[in-house]
């Protein structure tokens, strides 16, 4: 379980350069799948909704850092979708919940509200584009990052972790 | 007292953390402008774009031979554009020498590579593999063979973010290049815009739309993009020109830096968006 917490961390890089390098390739309208999301969602059901909370955090952090958005902003819109995500983390639950469908329900709820967030701390001019905000920028890449995130329900472990 | 506090953390420990989280976040959202956090920032970039200028290199590898077709049919096209342009422009400067004008339009430029891009459209930020080293500075413009893509807001000894137009903390004076008309353009979240134009003014679809030389930024005619409607029209005294900038911002991957020698003069007037907080 230990090593776990330390892979939840060590996987946040090479998973943010596939982010930013390879995915731009299969951008839809400018809109790109949310690995880093996905990883963030797994992980806070695994490991709870305490350490999910602070993983978004950090997260948020590292990548307001690296990708010169606003500083603060991702880490807001990171926190929030990891402490919901971690409604999820219920142990006797866990397997069923990545084994099907319902992962990639709670991905794409995640999702949504980090990408209003987001939008909203870091680009939103509310005035003009409510509507807009809520479906280009949040309902839209949400649409997609769940549907990427269908590899997790199909590579994930026949047998789960514990055993 | 301390079993009380105990027992409230037993219970609550999670939204404890998280408003507490919210809180550090807010505090940081409010000093993000800061010097100090934009070297962070700057250190932090630098050394992940090390590595992702590695991948991003590995994947244009595979791309150059098809380009390198296509570059070479446009090389041909523009050979008879510039014989074109040059005949005009020896007629220009004989033209410019018998009124006495100055001959200003002369830019050094830096080929540069997008190494990676913004994780969502609404941050509008990409980081190119030129920096401090190669004398780029925030504030140069960027372009490629369409027209500007942004403008250089952070840079490390290796590595640049670039804003481009597509990020809401960006304004620009621009010119309607038939009409002459100046006005303030931004990205609004979902389309690029001239707001406040007054009605009066001669904008139509259709109009290209360049920067103006009243831009303490980009002060070159450089071309932004086509006018493609016009909101509020019914109501009010001013029109929102909605423009389609001709940079494709998904697919841009070879830009070029400007390497603008800021004037402090003009740094210190207030028309200077980019310095203004």
């Amino acid at each position: 379980m230990r090593s776990e917490y330390l892979w939840s961390i060590i996987l946040f890089f090479p998973v943010l350069l596939i982010q930013t390098t390879i995915l731009p390739i299969i951008a839809i309208h400018g809109i790109v799948p949310d690995l880093i999301l996905i990883l963030l969602v797994f992980y806070s059901m695994r490991l709870g909704q305490l350490y999910g909370t602070v993983l978004g955090f950090l997260y948020g952090f590292l990548l307001d850092m690296i990708t010169g958005s606003l500083l603060g902003s991702t880490m807001i819109s990171l926190t929030v979708a990891g402490f919901i995500a971690g409604y999820f983390s219920n142990e006797n639950k866990r397997d069923y919940y990545f084994k099907n469908y319902i992962f990639v329900l709670i991905v794409f709820m995640c999702s949504s509200i980090n990408s209003v967030l987001n939008s909203f701390f870091s680009s939103a001019d509310l005035n003009t584009n409510l509507i807009h905000l809520l479906l280009n920028q949040g309902i839209l890449p949400a649409l997609y990052t769940s549907l990427i995130s269908f590899l997790v329900v199909f590579f994930y472990p026949k047998r789960s972790f514990e055993s | 007292m301390f079993e009380i506090f105990s027992v409230i953390w037993k219970k609550f420990k999670e939204y404890i953390v998280l408003v507490l989280l919210l809180i550090i976040s807010l505090i940081i959202l409010s000093s993000s402008q800061k010097q100090s956090a934009k070297k962070a920032s700057s250190v932090f970039f630098g050394v992940f774009a090390n590595f992702s200028s590695v991948i991003s290199d590995a994947l244009d590898i595979a791309k150059y031979k098809s380009e390198n077709s296509s570059l070479r049919k446009t090389n041909a096209e523009l050979m008879l554009e510039i014989n074109k342009l040059r005949q005009y422009g020896i007629e220009n400067s004989e033209l410019k020498d018998l009124l006495g004008i100055k001959d200003t339009l002369r830019y050094p430029i830096l080929p540069a590579n997008v190494v990676s891009k913004s994780l969502s459209r609404s941050q509008g930020t990409f980081t190119l593999n030129v920096g401090r080293r190669d004398s780029v500075r925030p504030g140069m413009p960027v372009i490629n063979e369409f027209g500007l893509v942004g403008i250089v807001y952070s840079t490390s000894s290796n590595y640049s973010i670039v804003r481009t137009l597509e990020n809401l903390d960006l304004s620009l004076t621009v010119k309607d290049e038939r009409s002459r008309v100046d006005g303030v353009m931004k990205w609004n979240g979902a389309n690029l815009v001239i707001i406040n134009v007054p009605k009066t003014f001669d904008v139509e679809p259709g109009d290209r739309i360049i920067t103006s030389d009243l831009s303490s930024i980009v002060a070159m005619p450089v071309p932004v993009g086509v006018v493609v409607g016009l909101n509020n029209v019914e109501t009010g005294i001013f029109n929102e020109v909605k423009l389609k900038p001709f940079v494709d911002f998904v697919t841009t991957e070879n830009v070029f830096v400007i390497k603008v020698v800021e004037s402090k003069e003009e740094d210190n007037l207030e028309l200077n968006f980019f310095n203004r907080k």
